[in-house]
Formats: C-alpha cells, structure tokens, sequence
C-alpha cells in the first residue's frame, strides 16, 4: 500500500493537528460538492478514497484517538448518485435521470424533447444535461427557469447555486481574486444558503467568501 | 491563440519564474528549429501554458544560449522534447487557422492576416503532416464556428464549444489515458474560457464594424458595451469555466509545474477577465498578471 503520509503529503513525523489539517485540505479539495455533475468525478472519488483510507491508517497506527470522529464523514457523500434519490417523480424523468447517470447525454435529451410539458423538472435535467456538456451558462438558464416554476425546490435551487457561487468552490488558502474583482456579488447573494453549503459548513473548519 | 493566459507572477517563486521563462524561450528556439525564423512571431503565453501541460519529460535542466532577443547574456531555455515538439505543430496549426478565421470574417482588415498566411504557409503544411489528427479537429471545429457566426447564433455556449472542443484535441497525444481525459476537460474550459474572454475583449469593435460577437446577440446588446446584467452574467461563465479547470487540474501531478498552473487557474485568468471587462487588459503584458514590474 502507498505510504498514507505521502499521500497526505506530510511528513510521517507530523503533529496530530498537522494531519488532521492536512486530510481536511485535501477533503476540501476533493469533496464531492467540487465535482457535482463533473465529468472527471470517477477520479475525484478514487482520491477521496486514497485520502480516507491513508487518514484511518495514520489513525490507527496512532492509537485510534480519532478514529471514526471525521474521517467517514466524507467518504457517505455521493458523487453521481443524488438523482435517484428524489421518488415522488414522474417515471419519465426517472428514465431521464438514469441515461444522465449513465452519461448518455443523447438519449437524455431526446428523451426530454419529445415531452410537451416543459415544467420545473424539465428545466432542471435539461439543465443538468447542458452543465454535463460544459454549457454552463445554458445550464444556468434552464435552472433559473427551474427555479422559477418551482421555487421551494431544493434540489433545483442547489444546482443554480452550484453554478452562480464560484466562490464557494476549493482554492488553496490565500487565493481570493476572482473575474468580478471581489468575492460576493449580487449574483451569490440571490439565494439562501442551501443545502449545499449546509452541508459543506458541516464539516467544519472550512472558510466560505460568500453566505 | 490571444495571449490572455499567463500565471500570476507574484505567486511565483523566482526557479518557477525562471522554469516558465524556459519553456517560453525553448518554444521559441523549437519552433524556429522546426518552422523557420517566421514561425516565431506566433509565439506567446498561450502557447507556452500549453506545452506546460502537455510536459511529460521529468529532470531535464534549462540550458543557456543568446538568440536575437537576447544577444548579450542569453536566456536559460529548455532544449527541444516532444512536448515542445507537439506544443509547436500545434501552435503553428491553432495560429493558421486562426488566420484564415481572420480572414474569412468580413468586419476586419485584411493586410496583416494576409501577410501572417503568407509567412506562415509553409510551416502550416509541414505542421499538418506531423499532427494529421488534431489539424482535422481544427479544421472541422473552426468550420463549424464560422457557420455558427454566419448565421449569427444567439447562445454563448454553442460558438464556445466548437473553439473549446479544438483545444481539448490538443490533449489527444497525450499518452496516458487518464492524464488525456484530464487534460481534455481542462483544455475545453480554457478554450470555452479564451472564446469568451476574447468576445468581450472585441465587443466595442465588432459592434462598430457589424462582425458577429456572441455577446451581442446572447444579450441583446444594443451598444458596443455590457449592461450590468450581461456582464454578471459573463463573469458567472468566465469563472465557472476556470472553476472546472482548476478542479481538472487537482486530478494529476504535474510535478515541478503546479506552481504555474495553480497560479494561472487560481489567480491569473481571474486577473486577466477582470482586466478585459475593465478595459485594461494589454496584451503581453505580464504585469496585469501579478502587479509587480516583472516582464518574462
């Protein structure tokens, strides 16, 4: 097995505290909410993987003081799995979310097209079809849309805030320019804090420009 | 391409300083070795952050020698390698068309391109042969593009796809598969990124002159500058597309050269997008990129 110190990139004569920090970096950096709907998300959740066992190893070797507190907290967190989830949906759409979880884009968006109500759900997974593609700012008209028909939506609302809130996505520490000048903006401050943030300020320690 | 990507310098260590400086000045020497003098004028940041990310060579050293821009105490340079190799037929290929794009769009002069296509000619037909492939893509994408333009498309992401699917056939030589994936993805934003950062860089003139920009149409603009909605609207594309390269990026150990994409997909294309919606940006100026007086 690869040294779990080198995969933490510390020194194996680091403090308690020094690790921990430094699985919490890499946490941030590879949690799932970085790679939402991301093409290369197989490969941010080998990562994970690598992160959390190296952490449980370095924990057990020293006693297990830690052991369970924060290390499985990231690897419950799904990568590609959220749109199973919702049950009371149209079977349509379920046919839709599954080709979008299997990545046939096409036979997603055929699918779509052939509906005639273009409601909230629509919206949202022809959205999600577009930002799979990397057509972001068509993606984020259609969850504007979304949004809009239906605006108690969570599901809906992360996905538009996912796409507005750059700031809220990993950066090493220190790094805090971004293409507006300043973190914030009217744009981010449109939404509550959602469950994507609740659920990211659950882990603790992690800095946010926005909320 | 345009020259709007560059590192951060005040992010960089001066070796990190010096190592870019030597992938700049080994591209130069590379593509006049392979090209002819002329091929050199095509050389810039862009080009030199692409062989960046295509290096696949570990522990060769930057040597010294003078060349015309630096007669007296030379420069350190890396000596050629394959990613240089491939960083220069591809350059070569993406500036040829980039020409005949030029010269195909009605609202622009003429003179320059046609003088750039006559110097560059050559070198074009002897790049394609080398890399048959990624010339196809660019071909068939830049083709698309222009069809996009001609019938002056209203979205922002169709004409970006073709110029950002373009620069992910850049990564098609890379050996390992997972490193080409990574890279594709990468390469796409960053090609979805410039498409974008250069529409709002022309936007005034391409207003003036009636050529097609995509922010025109997307938002319905009825002056040669961004209303408040639009350009929120751009800066939200702009940093969502660096966003997803930097999350590319933390995916593959570049080794010696995470300091200069980290300070390029952290910092620098920030920098660079702000300063075009400000309309500051110069191009070859290093220093929007970092603040210092610094010049490569």
């Amino acid at each position: 097995m690869t040294d779990p110190y080198e995969v933490l990139n510390i020194p194996s004569t680091a403090s308690d505290e020094e690790v921990k920090k430094a699985y919490r970096d890499l946490a941030r950096k590879y949690h799932p909410d970085n790679y939402h709907d991301n093409p290369l998300a197989d490969l941010a959740q080998e990562k994970m993987k690598e992160i959390n066992a190296a952490y449980h190893a370095i924990q057990q070797e020293r006693g297990s003081r830690h052991a369970g507190a924060s290390g499985s907290a990231y690897a419950q967190q799904g990568y590609g799995g959220q749109y199973q989830q919702r049950t009371a949906g149209n079977p349509a759409f379920q046919q839709v979310r599954m080709a979008i979880n299997r990545n046939d884009l096409g036979l997603a968006e055929q699918l779509l097209d052939r509906m005639g109500d273009h409601n909230g759900e629509w919206n949202f997974l022809k959205g999600t079809i577009c930002y799979r593609r990397g057509w972001v700012d068509e993606a984020r008209r259609y969850y504007e849309t979304a949004c809009q028909m239906d605006p108690g939506d969570p599901e809906f609302r992360q996905a538009l805030h996912f796409v507005e809130n750059n700031q809220a996505g990993y950066r090493p520490e220190g790094y805090e320019v971004f293409s507006s000048g300043c973190g914030g903006g009217n744009l981010c401050g449109r939404l509550a804090c959602t469950y994507l943030m609740c659920n990211l300020c659950s882990l603790g320690g992690m800095r946010f420009f926005c909320c | 391409m345009f020259g709007y990507v560059r590192p951060s310098l005040a992010r960089l260590s001066e070796g990190d300083k010096e190592r870019f400086r030597a992938v700049y000045c080994g591209l130069c020497h590379t593509l006049g070795r392979r090209y002819g003098p002329a091929a050199r004028m095509i050389l810039n940041y862009d080009f030199t952050f692409l062989a960046v990310l295509l290096w696949q060579e570990e522990g060769a050293e930057p040597q010294r020698r003078r060349c015309i821009a630096h007669p007296l105490s030379g420069r350190g340079y890396y000596p050629g390698n394959p990613a240089l190799e491939l960083a220069a037929d591809e350059s070569v290929i993406l500036a040829w068309w980039q020409i005949q794009d030029a010269l195909a769009d009605p609202g622009r002069g003429k003179a320059k391109y046609r003088a750039a296509a006559l110097a560059l000619r050559s070198a074009y037909e002897k790049a394609r042969r080398f890399r048959p492939a990624f010339d196809g893509a660019a071909r068939r994408q830049l083709e698309r593009l222009r069809a996009l333009e001609a019938a002056r498309c209203p979205s922002l992401d169709e004409p970006a796809d073709a110029f950002a699917k373009l620069l992910a056939a850049a990564a098609g030589e890379a050996g390992n598969p997972v490193k080409r994936r990574i890279l594709e993805q990468l390469l796409y934003h960053l090609g979805r990124w410039i498409y974008l950062v250069d529409a709002a860089d022309d936007l005034a003139e391409d207003f003036s002159s009636g050529s097609y920009n995509p922010l025109l149409s997307r938002y319905g603009l009825e002056q040669g500058e961004l209303t408040e909605e639009a350009r929120a609207g751009l800066v939200v594309s702009l940093d969502h597309s660096i966003r997803l390269m930097a999350a590319a990026y933390e995916l593959w150990d570049f080794g010696p050269w995470s300091p200069i994409i980290q300070a390029t997909v952290y910092e620098g294309l920030f920098l660079v997008g702000r300063a075009v919606l400000e309309g500051t940006f110069q191009p070859n100026d290093l220093r929007i990129a970092g603040g210092s007086k610094e010049q490569l």
